[in-house]
């Protein structure tokens, strides 16, 4: 068998989380809503209704073109794209052809072997979305509440080599979506979604092959899952003597098939021409580069800083900047905090993680601010409470919103500070255990632990047990 | 005997492409009508275009309102853009399934 | 003086004087209509009697309720002494192309013979906002495709009022004549290649193309998103100017409509016209028309009664002070009409892509079980085969495959028609217009069934008026004279951008100095007296 290479670009159509629709001021999220409830003449297509454009998707568009390293055109045009169907209203789709808001860019992807890998941007340009149907009983029921929301649609160069590097794009691709702010992009609700271009070709040739289309792949799973299935079954196609047609598909996640969608690539002539209903998209240069300057330091970047910064490993880097608002609250945590910023990630990678997950929330929304999660590792550092008592101070201060030291002066969880006292507690307890003194004393030295637990227990918990350690080997080798 | 500038072949491919259907009247009505306007078209290409013409969009140049501030205004009666559709069901505008199209 | 021959201003003028209650002037407008208006068109309408023939049939729906129920609104208004605006107690018609909520909006189409928008078109809300009376929709040809209001589906459709047997002219048909029959004081209707302009001349009526962005389109079912331009249609100059006051002014869901502040338009009435350019071409003297079986392109001279009125009247705006300004070339006038073929098919296709039978209005019976066939055969049941044919070439001419991109080829055209007029009108130029004197039409009005169907000819007759719609500027026509048929002629000033206020000036002034003219004493047919009520 020959040495194949497969050359994959993805089309990907991402919603973007402005308020409102993108020609008209229905909201852009219906997703809970009644079918057509969110609904109105413009985005419904009565007759005589004209579009306006919502300047906030302008914005989130030339954001995320600025984002993605492409060049933001200053003047960009809007298209018709015609063609019947029920869940196009207008029966044209307003659209950017050929003066689209972004072009060129690349997204940089850190694959699992550390390596780098650029995939390259063809175009990125702002669309409505259409509606949705569903077919029961023969019939096909349309509900317009998605109509005109604001799309980018998003073309890659044939960069990417395997259904992993194409997931790991859509990895990477949610993750900058969410971090600047420009979608929720939520596979499960639509909000990112994806068609595979997939070829195949002899290892070293530059020859692009004919192509097949996979449409509506909508995990990262079925992302990999399809492009594998397909590249496999080019393949063992070329290698029977067949020829790849270019045949758009469809992927069943439930039952990991590809099936037929399309043979013929039926020629859909949308004849487009610039929709006279609306103006051009003007930015100016100081918008531009205001846009640009709004940018925050994007994932990979902050990454990289971790590590030269903070003395983190890539691995604990990597999970402190999955999400922007995590690695933001981490900085602060740092920032508050005077000792070592790994310190600060091992709470957060573990406690603090748990309880996010439990709680459902992202960093920014905790009750529990990065300058107490500070406050209280400096407890544990001081010896004012031991570990255990840390980590539940977690939650007390997430639920009562108190701070820290409130709550343990509140709630007396402070560990014994003063030494007399606690050498007057350990004494109490070796008086109270003397068969448990003469086995130490006579070699059985594993007891130091039960002694400590012991006086934890008298102490309800309060015992700092490196000091009580310290002081019990003082007393029993007197 | 007039130009032809259109054969029936793609004649019919635009008839397609209207999603319309003709009669057999119209279908010669039309035609030749067609042919007639397009003589009319054609003279359009001798017209010559000095270099560094800008297509007009709109004659003048609109300058329009700017984009629209992002804030929601919901449409009062949205049940009755539905109430509309000659056929519904749950609220949700019914057609027959494509089925048979392709 | 009978109410319904009262001018837009003098019906205003009294209903805040007190001197007339606006339900007395509903009640006037409805019983005129009664009297002349006979059968509204209507989906089945067809052959009609002897009598039928003579009335005007304007109307394709009568929304008396609605205009009585404004009409009280008015009066009480006026009773508490608020300001009741400036079209208090004005009745008006509406062409059936604009979305009235309460109303049908067919569009003269059977593809949207049930439709009943939930909204109402800026422009016709802006008219009752300043107490204007909606009394009905009138009709049209078929979605505006159209020069003579024969194509609409709606029939009997509209007849020129000063000889039934002949068209009012399209596709504002409807408004024109219902202005002219002194059924209503103003008209809305909407202009893309001469569609207000031309049904006024034949009706010896005043319409008004503003400029293009200067009324908003929202609620106006699209032809040409980049040619339509809604407009007033009365019967003096006056009354255009008051009725633009109304309705002028930038809309925030027209993304095309124009911010530039609206002028004081009567106030520009009352300055006199001495010292003004106006211009006259030899380009406007002819039309121009391709031979379809060689393709030559050949000249007809305009009617000889239009030419001599267009100079006549040049005449009289001499001796009313006004400076004329002969031989300034349009050169590219000529290629207006293949220009408008190639723009308005392509997007009125487009625009029309949406009449489907899935959201509302026709949708073919019985059921079928396809969905292509529902789209096929509810278009070819809906639309009538003038709108087929403007579909067909919109799709040919925007469809890929060709090695001309049509389209933006005829944008280029478009600039250039643009250029002629930037050039007549620079202030540093070579001819320094004030306005471009033309004549509205190259022909009066013709006899129904004369000019078959969309034929070159008639299409051609379009050539004065598309010019001004290709460039946006602002154009006026007023009534000059008749014919030796006694058919009204006008005549057209094309003004600079957003300078609607110079050509309703020039307008008035012709007004004034043709005031004590003879053909000023005729009167439509319908109005003669000998039409029983």
């Amino acid at each position: 068998m020959k040495d194949y290479e497969v050359v994959i670009g993805l089309e990907t159509h991402i919603q973007l989380n402005t308020n409102t629709k993108i020609f008209c001021s229905c909201k852009a999220d219906s997703w809970e809503d009644e079918a057509n409830t969110n609904i109105c003449p413009v985005c419904s297509g009565l007759p005589g209704t004209l579009p306006v454009l919502n300047e906030e998707a302008v914005r989130k568009g030339a954001l995320l073109a600025a984002a993605m390293h492409a060049e933001v055109n200053p003047l960009s045009r809007f298209d018709r794209k015609n063609y019947f169907y029920p869940d196009l209203p207008k029966g044209y789709q307003i659209t950017q052809f050929d003066e689209p808001i972004g072009k060129g860019g690349y997204l940089d992807l850190k694959m699992a072997d550390g390596t780098k890998k650029r995939v390259r941007i063809h175009k990125l340009h702002l669309e409505e979305d259409a509606g949705k149907t569903k077919i029961e009983h023969g019939t096909r029921l349309v509900d317009f509440n998605r109509c005109g929301v604001p799309l980018i649609e998003m073309v890659t160069e044939p960069d990417l080599r395997s259904g992993e590097e194409a997931a790991q794009y859509l990895i990477q691709l949610r993750q900058l979506l969410r971090w600047i702010g420009v979608s929720e992009a939520d596979m499960e609700r639509g909000h990112l979604r994806c068609d595979a271009n997939v070829s195949i070709r002899e290892r070293g040739s530059q020859v692009l092959n004919t192509k097949t289309e996979i449409k509506n792949v909508n995990s990262i799973d079925s992302v990999r899952q399809a492009i594998d299935e397909e590249a496999k079954r080019q393949i063992e196609l070329v290698e029977s003597g067949g020829k790849v047609e270019s045949y758009t598909l469809d992927w069943d996640a439930d039952r990991n098939k590809l099936s037929l969608m399309r043979s013929k690539e039926t020629e859909a002539d949308y004849r487009y021409f610039r929709d006279p209903d609306l103006l051009p998209v003007k930015l100016s240069q100081e918008e531009i580069d205001e846009i640009i300057a709004s940018l925050p330091e994007l994932p990979l970047d902050r990454q990289a800083r971790f590590v030269a910064e903070y003395g983190l490993s890539e691995y604990d880097a990597d999970i402190l900047t999955n999400e922007r608002s995590l690695s933001d609250y981490y900085e602060a945590a740092v920032s508050a905090y005077a000792g070592e910023p790994k310190a600060v990630a091992n709470w957060m990678m573990n406690d603090l993680s748990r309880m996010l997950n439990d709680l459902g929330k992202t960093a920014d929304q905790l009750v529990l601010g990065p300058k107490a999660l500070a406050e209280i590792i400096q407890m544990v550092d001081d010896g004012k409470i031991n570990a255990a008592t840390g980590k539940s101070l977690l939650k007390k201060v997430e639920e009562s919103g108190s701070r820290p030291a409130e709550i343990v002066e509140k709630e007396g969880l402070g560990l014994i500070a003063d030494s007399d006292a606690l050498r007057a507690q350990i004494e109490a307890v070796l008086a109270g255990a003397p068969d448990e003194v003469a086995s130490f004393k006579a070699g059985k030295e594993s007891l130091l632990g039960w002694f400590v637990g012991q006086v934890m227990r008298s102490s309800g918990g309060k015992a700092d047990p490196k000091r009580t350690r310290e002081i019990l080997l003082e007393l029993l080798k007197k | 005997m007039s130009l032809q500038y259109i054969t029936p072949e793609l004649f019919e491919k635009l008839v397609g492409l209207a999603a319309l259907e003709l009669t057999e009247e119209e279908r010669a009505y039309l035609f030749e009508e067609m042919n007639h306007q397009l003589s009319s078209v054609e003279s359009l290409r001798q017209i010559e275009i000095p270099e560094g013409t800008i297509p007009s969009l709109h004659g003048l140049n609109p300058e329009g309102i700017p984009p629209r501030a992002d804030d929601w205004k919901a449409f009062a009666k949205p049940e009755q853009i539905v109430a509309l559709a000659p056929e519904s069901e749950d609220g949700m505008i019914a057609v027959p399934d494509v089925k048979g199209a392709k | 003086m009978s109410l319904t021959s009262l001018s837009a201003f003098e019906v205003a003028r009294k209903v805040k004087a007190g001197e007339l209650k606006a339900v007395e002037v509903a009640e006037a407008a409805l019983a005129q209509i009664q009297a002349v208006d006979g059968l509204s068109g209507s989906l089945d309408g067809g052959a009609v009697s002897a009598d039928e023939e003579k009335k005007v049939h304007a109307f394709i729906q009568l929304t008396e309720k609605m205009a009585l129920e404004q009409a009280e609104k008015v009066d009480q208004a006026i009773a508490r002494g608020e300001d009741a605006g400036i079209l208090a107690g004005v009745p008006v018609s509406i062409k059936d192309i604009f979305c009235v909520e309460g109303t049908t909006t067919t569009a003269a189409s059977r593809i949207l013979s049930n439709f009943e928008p939930p909204y109402t078109a800026t422009a016709v809300q802006r008219l009752i906002d300043q107490g204007a009376l909606i009394l009905g929709k009138v009709n049209l040809d078929e979605f505006t495709f159209g020069s003579s209001n024969e194509s609409s589906a709606y029939q009997p459709a509209s007849n020129n009022p000063w000889n039934t047997e002949h068209v009012p002219g399209g596709s504002s048909g409807g408004s024109a004549a219902s202005v002219a029959a002194e059924e209503v004081a103003l008209s809305l209707g909407t202009d893309t290649g001469g569609s207000i302009r031309q049904p006024a001349a034949f009706c010896g009526v005043v319409g008004l193309k503003p400029t293009y962005g200067r009324v908003s389109r929202l609620g106006l079912i699209a032809f040409s998103s980049s040619l339509d331009c809604p407009g007033p249609i009365s019967r003096d100059v006056r009354d255009s100017a008051l009725m633009l006051q109304a309705m002028a002014g930038v809309d925030p869901k027209d993304s095309t409509s124009s911010t530039r502040p609206v002028d004081d338009y009567l106030a520009a009435l009352g300055q006199d016209v001495k010292g003004l350019r106006i211009g006259l071409s030899p380009d406007y003297d002819a039309v121009y028309y391709p031979d379809f079986e060689t393709g030559e392109v050949r000249k007809e001279a305009i009617q000889k009664e239009v030419h001599d009125t267009l100079y006549r009247s040049a005449e009289l705006l001499a001796k009313a002070g006004a400076e004329i300004v002969e031989n300034v070339p349009m050169p590219n006038t000529a290629y207006g009409i293949p220009a408008y073929f190639v723009i308005s098919r392509v997007e009125a296709a487009s625009n029309l892509h949406r009449f489907d039978g899935v959201k509302y209005g026709y949708r073919t019976e019985p059921a079928v079980s396809n969905l292509s066939e529902l789209y096929r055969l509810t278009r070819a049941e809906g639309f009538g085969p003038q709108v087929k044919l403007r579909i067909l070439m919109g799709m040919y001419l925007s469809a890929a495959g060709h090695d001309a991109d049509y389209y933006t080829h005829a944008q280029k055209v478009r600039a250039l028609i643009r250029q002629n007029f930037v050039r007549a009108f620079d202030p540093d130029g070579g001819h320094r217009l004030d306005a471009l004197l033309t004549p509205t039409t190259a022909t009066t009005s013709f006899k129904r069934k004369a000019v078959f169907g969309d034929s070159l000819l008639m299409q051609y007759s379009d050539q004065m008026t598309v010019s001004s719609n290709h460039a946006g500027v602002p154009a006026l026509t007023i009534p000059a004279g008749l014919d030796e048929a006694g058919l009204p002629i006008g005549i057209q000033l094309i003004g600079s951008d957003f300078r609607e206020d110079q050509i309703l000036r020039i307008g008035y002034a012709f007004e004034q100095v043709s005031r004590d003219e003879a053909w000023r004493e005729a009167r439509p047919q319908v109005l003669a007296g000998e039409v029983k009520a």
